[in-house]
């Protein structure tokens, strides 16, 4: 290795390094929150980045399981998880099958009117849920939804659609047109050019659109909270604020080992297809 | 195609596993395990009948107790002997008590819900919304005897003439102090405002100082009311005319200017309904206003901490020793549910009521029944927790009787009361003063101004 090359990988680690610690930081935190005992936790004088037993601690030594173990056994976090997938994948899928050709149509078929209609349809994602909830509630009611996921999965989909629909219409238009033209003049149908050609090519935008719309699914609350209030019909970000945070006494370490056990699929996720969700919000299909 | 070509390099140079690889073989395993689990979800919806033996069905919406065990009794205990005796199937959702409100009006909203909604403060304001509870309230009070005064004065609209929600319980508020660094400063106990007054600097001083609330939360709310009521300063009369603007609000402004300035930090403008539990917990807090949530939950996880806490009723002040109730459990029954619905919640309720010993003792004494005969020898029951310093809890039963009161008093907790609680308008007039924004007399007039227009807007909606 070159003193040049050294020199600039060093650079660039100098940079990114302090962001990259930064960024990890809460995750150390949450890591190191949920093993600690009480004693532990709410002792001002422990260094709160590592374990300290504390003397006469009614919970033995520090770090323990038994906070993780709780929300296993206590409550119904399994079930949570489960409800959150279940949710989260149907979302996805209907976000798919609606908004890829929605997108497509804006950005191929519609001109000028295409840009404004999603633009509006993008407008239509920034109404927040707590405008929404009340009149939504009502809508849930009559259609015997209420405490049903169903609820869940006829209403995301009201702003993960919008923001991938805006999304896939700018990915779409930095497909050269040349290619879809290529493909009709060779024989191909409309959709046969939709299937066969653009949509390989736009990978890395469905798999943004996947990923985002997931992430908005597992994150959302004020539905979930409004539509859902059995315990063991909720989501993740319904259940985990519910059972464990009781009047105003927060199980902390029980709250960060909740929320970081699902970080992890998802930060999995992340890395899995990372080059093409860069891709997929920068655009290129040049080849 | 890059991408790929690099890949399979790098296959052949590593023997077969790239980082990449090893991430999608992660995360391939865990879609597997996600999917074998997908089958048990909760498609179908909550079942009516689970074993298709009970006639009824009774739902529940309540807040998450912060006493598990509260809980787990009320669920698993209790709701399922009265629903076997009943023939009804009784199933309890629980909430954090924050989301209560929003999911009270999307119930509202969508005209449909659960047949008995537990709220954690008098509702006046959805008083179209709800039953008149009257005839529950009437049967109770035969067989346990009257409804206390701050149960009825919280629950009843005088105007109206309607009960407009069942008041179940009360919390009292005592204060939790260190009886350790109150000694240490030389300060006996926090018994009068002036002795919390005269310890605060001194405590802020050996890095703790004391803890009440400023902010837009429940706590806050809860204490300042209070401390206004202990000069003398009160946010309406018995005839619910707005008195906020009076030399005792004065008084206790320029007291918590002085409280702030020497004995508290800044943290306590930004603080949640759970901070003071945590600066108390924490071992920093020498002083803090809070339910027995914190002295709890210190037997808990702290158990030195919990040896040192001591509670007295709220501080005297030159006017009165007067606090108020921290939380009050309200049952309502909306209107829009079924006449056998209404019928089978108002005997759950009444039931309830009436048998409360039991919700007392699983509610570690946090409950304390809004029809004070339903439970006997309180002193008693109350000396009986085992927790150091034994007997520590007495105090409860003085505090309950003597020492709490309703918010709004003297008059009645009417709609424009709970609005004027709900945007609190009170810790933001106490905030005002204490930052050098306002002075007492414009913070107190400006907070008489907003609070006239509110009581206007309520009076022409005849709810007042």
């Amino acid at each position: 290795m070159s003193w040049s090359n050294i020199r600039s990988n060093g650079l660039s680690y100098l940079v990114v390094g302090p962001f990259a610690i930064v960024l990890a930081f809460p995750f150390y935190w949450m890591l190191t929150t949920m093993l600690k005992t009480n004693g532990d936790l709410y002792n001002p004088e422990n260094v709160p980045f590592k374990f300290t037993t504390v003397k006469g601690d009614p919970e033995g030594r520090s770090p323990t399981f038994d906070h993780v173990s709780f929300i296993f056994h206590h409550t119904n976090y399994v079930r949570w998880l489960e409800n959150t997938a279940f949710v989260g994948a149907l979302v996805v899928v209907i976000t798919l099958v609606l908004a890829v050709p929605a997108g497509y149509a804006l950005a191929r078929l519609s001109g000028r009117l295409g840009q404004s209609v999603g633009v509006g349809i993008f407008l239509t994602y920034l109404v927040p849920p707590t405008l929404l909830f009340l009149p939504l509630s009502r809508v849930i009611s009559k259609l015997g939804l209420q405490d049903r996921l169903w609820s869940l999965v006829l209403v995301y989909p009201s702003f993960t659609i919008p923001f991938s629909t805006w999304l896939l219409m700018g990915f779409f238009k930095t497909i050269p047109l040349e290619l879809e033209d290529a493909a009709l003049i060779d024989g191909c149908s409309r959709l046969k050019a939709l299937w066969r050609v653009i949509f390989p090519i736009s990978i890395p935008g469905i798999l943004t659109v996947v990923i985002f719309s997931f992430s908005l699914c597992v994150n959302e609350f004020v539905y979930a909270i409004s539509f859902i209030s059995g315990s063991t019909h909720r989501t993740l970000s319904a259940g985990v604020p519910t059972d464990l945070i009781r009047g105003d006494v927060f199980f902390w370490q029980s709250l960060m080992a909740a929320t970081l056990i699902p970080s992890i699929p998802l930060a999995l996720l992340y890395n899995s297809f990372l080059n093409r969700f860069i891709a997929g919000f920068t655009g290129g299909a040049f080849r | 195609m890059a991408d790929h070509d690099d890949e399979l390099e790098e296959l052949g140079r590593t023997g077969g596993l790239t980082r990449r690889e090893v991430v999608r073989r992660g995360l391939g395993s865990f879609v597997v395990l996600y999917s074998g689990a997908l089958p048990k979800t909760a498609v179908a919806g909550v079942p009516k009948f689970r074993h298709r033996e009970l006639k009824n069905s009774l739902r529940i919406m309540q807040w998450s107790h912060f006493v598990p065990a509260y809980d787990t009794w009320f669920d698993n205990v209790y709701t399922k002997k009265w629903g076997e005796k009943h023939d009804t199937e009784v199933s309890v959702d629980h909430i954090n008590l924050a989301q209560l409100p929003a999911r009270a009006q999307a119930e509202v909203a969508a005209r449909s819900g659960h047949d008995i909604f537990g709220h954690l403060s008098p509702q006046a304001g959805l008083e179209d919304q709800v039953i008149d509870h009257r005839e529950i309230v009437e049967e109770v009070q035969r067989k346990v005897g009257k409804v206390s005064t701050v149960g009825r004065k919280s629950c009843f609209n005088p105007k109206t003439k309607k009960w407009h929600g069942f008041p179940e319980n009360f919390v009292p508020d005592p204060v939790h102090y260190r009886k350790d660094l109150f000694a240490q400063v030389g300060v006996k106990s926090p018994n009068t405002w002036h002795d919390v007054l005269v310890a605060a600097p001194k405590l802020k001083a050996i890095g703790h100082p004391v803890g009440i609330g400023m902010s837009n939360e429940l706590d806050s709310n809860m204490a300042l009311i209070a401390l206004l009521q202990c000069f003398g300063g009160f946010i309406q009369d018995a005839n619910a005319r707005v008195t906020i603007n009076s030399k005792g609000t004065r008084d206790a402004l320029k007291f918590m200017q002085s409280l702030f300035k020497t004995g508290m930090t800044n943290e306590v403008f930004a603080w949640t309904a759970a901070s003071n539990n945590q600066g108390f917990l924490s071992g920093r807090l020498a002083l803090a206003m809070n339910a027995i949530s914190i002295a709890r939950s210190a037997e808990d996880q702290n158990p030195d901490l919990a040896k040192k806490t001591a509670l007295l009723p709220i501080p005297k002040g030159p006017d009165r020793r007067l606090g108020l109730e921290h939380v009050m459990g309200v049952y309502t029954i909306w209107k829009f549910t079924s006449k056998p619905q209404q019928k089978l919640a108002k005997r759950f309720i009444a039931d309830l009521e009436m048998g409360y010993a039991s919700a007392f003792k699983n509610s570690k004494y946090y409950n304390f029944p809004a029809f004070p005969k339903a439970v006997f020898e309180y002193r008693k029951r109350l000396g009986a927790d085992p927790h150091q310093p034994k007997g520590k809890y007495r105090i409860l039963d003085t505090i309950a009787r003597k020492y709490t009161v309703n918010v709004g008093f003297p008059g009645y907790s009417n709609a424009a009361v709970d609005e004027i609680f709900n945007t609190y308008l009170i810790p933001q007039m106490f905030a005002a003063v204490a930052q050098g924004k306002s002075t007492p007399a414009e913070a107190a007039k400006a907070a008489e101004q907003q609070m006239k227009k509110i009581f206007a807007k309520w009076r022409r909606l005849k709810k007042i």
